[in-house]
């Protein structure tokens, strides 16, 4: 077997081999039944405290990435955004029944401002988020994988009406997608 | 047309699929584009050669889908043909047939060896069946941490020689096997990378068009052999990538000792592909492949270089 031959193959072994390690690692648990992640296991009778706001309601892990907020045209160009996604939302066969639902409670332009406050956050743009968080927030919503990913493509869809570039898309959505643990309640 | 040959058992998996829908009259593609591979020339949700992973199919958690396959690998001296079918159920069980019509035509040249009684244009059929589940994890969604998804999968193959049954006999080699495999992949979403490690336990040569096992000294028994696919997004239904797979090489020390130099060596198999997904229903996948030598002894030591057609469409 030639060296580099060789070299790929101990590669290869170690790549598969890392991949299965992480996965062995005992970590958050897969269950979206569970309590989140950060809070500590409570009893079955206490009901869950939605957190009031803040970074951490807004679903932010950690520093955002550079340029981004820059990338989605700031807090103006978000707002635009969010308005485009909660309008194609609405009209979507396959969520919009969930958004007019959610509408009975929460008006169409307060969900826009407060998505808009949400990725400006999570973006690294100068704003406070006063919403609860995610899994508060759709708690009492029947939301399937499937709808996630149709609003998924709905925001990719209204991405690409504003020409953010595709690479920029996807820093967003790796911020958005963890949401799934929170935001889908039928498994 | 071979495909009509196989209609039972795929009617048996699209009912199978249709039992398992939950809405009855809606398509079911939950599924993020591409996100559910496209099929392997084997069958199972994958690159071109590797098996991802992933649960084919556009369906995702409580939903069922079908698709269909025709994938067509044209090389110097050989061509495979293969189409099929797969079943995604629940985004967590995956099903495939597939039937594989390989042109050994080349093969002829074995009767200057010794009588084989290869005809003219002859050719390997093999049937595989895989079943592939996912264990845990999220490949897509879970962008926040580096676990991947993991699935273990089994293919069951079954090959039939036609005129090349007594060069099977002389190699020694089973018309039958079953390779098990575990995957793990996992989507750099900020960065638009599918990395996919796989490890296969086989004993296939060829990935089985020549058997399983081999008369000594070549190796009759199972080894482990690492495959690799990497796959970058260019758009949302435009994926690039390339694929490593190792093989075992069982029949060159056979092939040796019979004085026939490295005239039966296997090489790895190698592939850069390109996919497009015009729709959630069909994907289009082209590759350029290097197969390496298969049979050197019978095709002037060429490597295997050509082109890999493929069209999905699901249902």
């Amino acid at each position: 077997m030639a060296p580099s031959t060789a070299l790929l193959r101990t590669a290869a072994v170690l790549l598969t081999a890392t991949l299965g390690a992480c996965a062995q690692a005992p970590t958050q648990p897969l269950s979206s039944s569970s309590p989140s992640s950060s809070s500590p296991p409570q009893p079955a009778a206490a009901p869950r405290q939605p957190i009031p706001g803040g970074p951490v309601a807004a679903g932010l892990r950690g520093p955002a990435p550079a340029g981004l907020y820059q990338a989605l045209g700031e807090q103006e160009g978000i707002a635009r955004l969010m308005d485009d996604l909660v309008e194609r939302a609405v009209k979507d066969p396959r969520i919009g029944p969930i958004f007019q639902e959610s509408f009975k409670q929460t008006k169409p332009q307060a969900l826009k401002d407060s998505l808009t406050a949400q990725i400006c956050v999570l973006a690294g743009g100068p704003c406070e988020y006063d919403g609860v968080d995610m899994q508060s927030a759709h708690m009492n919503m029947k939301i399937d994988k499937s709808h996630f990913n149709a609003l998924v493509e709905l925001l990719q869809d209204a991405m690409d009406a504003r020409r953010i570039p595709f690479t920029q898309q996807n820093r967003l959505l790796a911020l958005l997608a963890p949401m799934h643990r929170d935001i889908i309640t039928v498994r | 047309m071979n495909a009509l040959s196989l209609p039972p058992l795929v009617a048996a998996l699209a009912l199978s699929g249709v039992w398992a829908l939950p809405r009855a009259a809606q398509a079911e593609t939950g599924k993020l584009l591409l996100t559910g591979g496209v099929s392997t020339v084997s069958g199972p949700a994958g690159g071109g050669m590797v098996p991802w992973a992933v649960i084919g199919t556009q369906a995702t958690e409580g939903e069922a889908g079908v698709t269909a396959h025709a994938t067509r690998v044209g090389t110097l001296d050989y061509a495979l043909k293969s189409y099929g079918a797969t079943v995604g159920v629940h985004d967590r069980v995956e099903v495939s047939v597939a039937r594989q019509d390989f042109d050994a035509g080349a093969a002829v040249a074995l009767n200057a060896i010794a009588p084989f009684g290869v005809e003219p244009g002859a050719r390997l059929k093999m049937d595989i069946v895989g079943v592939k589940v996912k264990l845990l994890g999220d490949a897509i969604l879970e962008a926040h941490t580096l676990i991947p998804q993991v699935a273990v999968g089994v293919e069951h193959k079954r090959l039939h020689a036609g005129s090349l049954g007594n060069v099977l006999d002389f190699l020694g080699t089973d018309r039958s096997g079953t390779d098990l495999y575990v995957s793990a992949s996992k989507l750099l979403l900020d960065k638009g990378l599918l990395l996919t490690g796989t490890l296969r336990y086989t004993r296939a040569n060829q990935n089985g068009l020549l058997g399983f096992g081999a008369a000594g000294p070549g190796r009759d028994g199972y080894s482990l052999q690492p495959e690799i696919s990497v796959a970058y997004l260019l758009r949302r239904d435009l994926a690039i990538g390339a694929e490593y797979r190792f093989k075992p090489d069982n029949l060159r020390a056979l092939g040796e000792a019979a004085g026939l130099g490295n005239g039966l060596q296997e090489d790895d198999w190698k592939d850069v592909f390109i996919a497009w997904a015009p729709h959630k229903s069909l994907s289009l996948t082209l590759a350029y492949v290097d197969l390496g030598r298969i049979v050197p002894g019978i095709t002037r030591n060429k490597r295997q270089t050509g082109w890999y057609v493929s069209a999905q469409a699901g249902f």
